[in-house]
């Protein structure tokens, strides 16, 4: 039965094709459309799903990273789905993130990926180029609901062809948290602007010491508070279409902002930071102890710094500074932080599909699998999490904080390996800058080439 | 070097020489303290932070726990989903190890009989070329297994077959150097004489050169016995299902950096997984230390 299905589809795939090339340029407005259903044809054996409410007795493949409360959430959900749906067998593959990217690649260069997979934004442009490699989601909007998410997120999840590779499950971005009990015992609230949190800056050196700095930001955290500096200044996305979209001066006038911060005493240098001999903030003891008294990171992350702190301080999420480039933009981007993609060798895209609306738009699935992937995106999601009590309330503060101050949406290009990875631009340019290594406009020539190669120019 | 011309007698000699004997001895012995305190101490620290929660273990170098919890060890022997958990994942790897360790052995020792004491057409560039695999990097090897496997359907395979199935064809290139290396010390008159006894060739090597070689082949063993249990690529690559999967991947589980989690949890992991090697390396340590010296004695 499979193999006379298959051999249908291939064979209206080649009638499809013969009837295209025999149209020759004439039509080339109508042409892509047919197109790609031509090639989703010839992959998939099905064009598009019809919700029938039937569905075949199968087993399709699920694989994702995590950590341990995230592999026991989903393998209950993936439980509660099969006995929803008997005959539909879930396989799982589940592993830290160490490594899996690479390995992952390898599956979907060779075609043995697992029918349903957690994806990085990322991964659209780095394994789905051509847009082959994940399912236009499109073709099962029948099952899948796709209008419970916005068309806005949706949007960053598409492929070459235009059609949508993943949907989101969370959107994620940063703002600043802050270590209360510091500024207690410096005599000051904590900052929600720019001059707020410059004036703590000087207040803490003065009643506290030199040891203590209202911000701690690392390499990566300045090139995103700068980012943040810029877009609120300058009123542009940093990268835009895949471009870098701002000026060399205008980058070092970012850098030069970081800088002043530095000088303000609102953060500690690379050096200080470097001298600590902590592998991350959370586990840097200047942090746990309130020395350090603000971080800016993920709205998802909060948690991991929260329980770092030494007993009996009182950790509190922050707004995103206003006026930072004298207006009144926050200059904020956010991005997919994880989604769901389904592979287009899937030979049952449609229970695939029914698994991803069980886990992501689902009651009863997006109650079980709570906020372990972040707040949820979807509109049915997130209703039947909050209902359920499943989110924690410093994420729940902080991801509505980010999300009210989000005006832009952050290019996957951004955080590519050869800017953000442990030898990449921002490393080298941050860290240079502040180790005195060279001066701001010799950082921002090398930050503007990093960034410029990094977009592909 | 004495300032005085003062013949010395025997005894007054002999007392000074055991006196500097005896301070090099202990010289020696502070020295090896020293530095053996130094190697041992981030293990005995890591048995230490087992008993610590993460706080604690980040705080500072103590061995000993402040607030001992046990919670390391509770949260160790949890299963994931009822399909998998450590005891589980220890059965997988010694399916795994054990078998590549046994094939391992014949295939390596077969292969390095071969080179060692057979001349035939083509040794002199096959052999160079078997030893440049030395210093092929697995990275770069990844991506042409994973496809050839996976063209032969062995990836995910239930039996391990792309990880157990290469050492029966003496792919650790490195364990045929050590056992060629010991063959050339082996007096190539017993092999005469066993002939003259009337032992075809097979019989000579398992009868005559298996036995001499047994120090150098416990250590292939052992090598690969380690190598293969702390494999963490290959079980990413070719296992895919959860209760498959070997304690080298099982530890790493937990460890999802943007959440966070509970050191202490995968230091127990990690204690419980390291011990069978530990054992093994304890029982066996004597040939062990043997082969590897004496595989080095002569190049």
């Amino acid at each position: 039965m499979k193999n006379v299905k298959r051999f249908l589809s291939l064979g209206i795939a080649a009638a499809m094709t013969l009837s295209l090339a025999a149209c020759g340029g004439s039509s080339s407005s109508s042409s892509s459309a047919p197109a790609d259903a031509s090639t989703a044809a010839a992959t998939t054996d099905v064009g598009t799903i019809e919700n029938d409410g039937n569905y075949d007795e199968c087993t399709i493949k699920f694989s994702w990273w995590g950590g341990d409360s995230r592999h026991e959430a989903t393998q209950q959900a993936v439980k509660a789905f099969m006995e929803k749906y008997p005959g539909i067998t879930v396989e799982v593959n589940f592993g830290a993130w160490s490594d899996w990217e690479a390995a992952r690649a390898l599956e979907f260069q060779s075609g043995t990926a697992a029918d349903v997979n957690q994806i990085n934004q990322s991964w659209i442009n780095e394994f789905d180029s051509d847009g082959s490699v994940f399912l236009d989601l499109n073709q099962v909007s029948a099952v899948l609901d796709l209008t419970q998410w916005s068309e806005d997120s949706l949007a960053q999840l598409k492929d070459v062809k235009g059609g949508i590779a993943g949907v989101p499950v969370a959107m994620t971005g940063r703002t600043l948290y802050w270590d209360k009990t510091t500024f207690d015992d410096a005599g000051i609230a904590v900052p929600t602007t720019l001059e707020e949190l410059r004036a703590a800056g000087k207040t803490f050196q003065e009643k506290l010491g030199d040891e203590y700095y209202p911000l701690a930001l690392g390499e990566f955290d300045r090139a995103i508070f700068m980012t943040f500096y810029l877009q609120a200044k300058y009123g542009k996305a940093i990268i835009e279409d895949g471009q870098l979209n701002m000026t060399e001066e205008e980058l070092k006038d970012g850098l030069d902002f970081i800088m002043s911060l530095e000088a303000d005493h609102v953060i500690p240098s690379i050096k200080t930071i470097d001298g600590d001999a902590a592998a991350s903030l959370d586990q840097n003891p200047k942090f746990i102890d309130g020395r350090y008294a603000g971080i800016l990171e993920w709205d998802s992350a909060p948690l991991k710094y929260k329980n770092a702190l030494a007993e009996g301080r009182e950790f509190v999420v922050g707004e995103e500074l206003k006026n930072l480039g004298g207006n009144d933009k926050t200059g904020v981007f956010t991005k997919v932080s994880l989604g769901f993609a389904i592979s287009t060798i899937s030979q049952h895209p449609k229970e695939a599909a029914m698994l991803i609306e069980y886990l992501c738009n689902d009651p009863e699935g997006s109650a079980i699998m709570g906020s372990e992937r972040g707040i949820p995106e979807s509109k049915a999601g997130y209703e039947a999490v909050e209902a359920a009590g499943g989110i924690d309330e410093t994420i729940a503060q902080a991801h509505d904080i980010v999300m009210a101050a989000s005006e832009y949406n952050e290019d996957p290009i951004f955080e590519s390996n050869d800017l953000k990875g442990s030898e990449g631009t921002y490393k080298y340019v941050f860290g240079g800058l502040s180790y005195g290594e060279f001066d701001s406009a010799e950082a921002a020539k090398e930050l503007y080439d990093g960034m410029s190669a990094a977009c592909g120019a | 070097m004495t300032n005085s011309n003062k013949p010395r007698t025997a005894e007054e000699i002999n007392a000074e020489v055991i006196r500097k004997r005896r301070i090099q001895t202990i010289v020696r012995y502070v020295v090896l303290i020293i530095v053996g305190i130094f190697m041992v101490y981030p293990l005995v620290w890591m048995v230490g932070a087992t008993f610590k929660d993460n706080n604690e273990i980040f705080a500072g170098l103590n061995i000993l726990p402040m607030h001992p919890t046990l919670e390391g060890y509770r949260n160790a022997v949890k299963s994931y989903g009822g399909d998998i958990n450590i005891w589980k994942a220890l059965i997988n790897t010694f399916t795994i190890v054990i078998p590549k360790v046994i094939f391992t052995v014949i295939s390596a020792t077969i292969t390095a009989y071969g080179f060692g004491r057979f001349e035939f057409t083509g040794k002199k560039i096959l052999y160079p070329i078997m030893i440049s695999t030395l210093f092929l990097p697995q990275v770069v090897l990844n991506v042409p297994q994973y496809i050839l496997y996976n063209k032969l359907g062995w990836v995910g395979s239930p039996l391990y077959l792309p990880l157990i199935v290469p050492s029966l064809f003496a792919c650790d290139t490195y364990f045929i150097f050590m056992l060629v290396q010991f063959l050339h010390n082996v007096p190539r008159e017993l092999e005469e004489a066993a002939k003259i006894d009337g032992c075809n060739v097979v019989q000579t090597l398992v009868q005559v050169i298996v036995p001499m070689l047994m120090p150098a082949i416990v250590s292939c063993a052992l090598f690969q016995f380690m190598w293969s249990s702390n494999d963490f690529m290959g079980p990413l690559l070719y296992v895919n299902t959860p209760a498959k999967y070997p304690a080298s991947y099982f530890v790493k589980l937990s460890m999802d950096s943007d959440a966070g989690f509970s050191w202490n949890r995968v230091l127990a992991t990690s204690l419980i997984s390291i011990m069978p090697s530990i054992i093994i390396f304890f029982a066996a340590q004597d040939q062990f230390v043997e082969g590897i010296s004496a595989g080095g004695v002569k190049g």
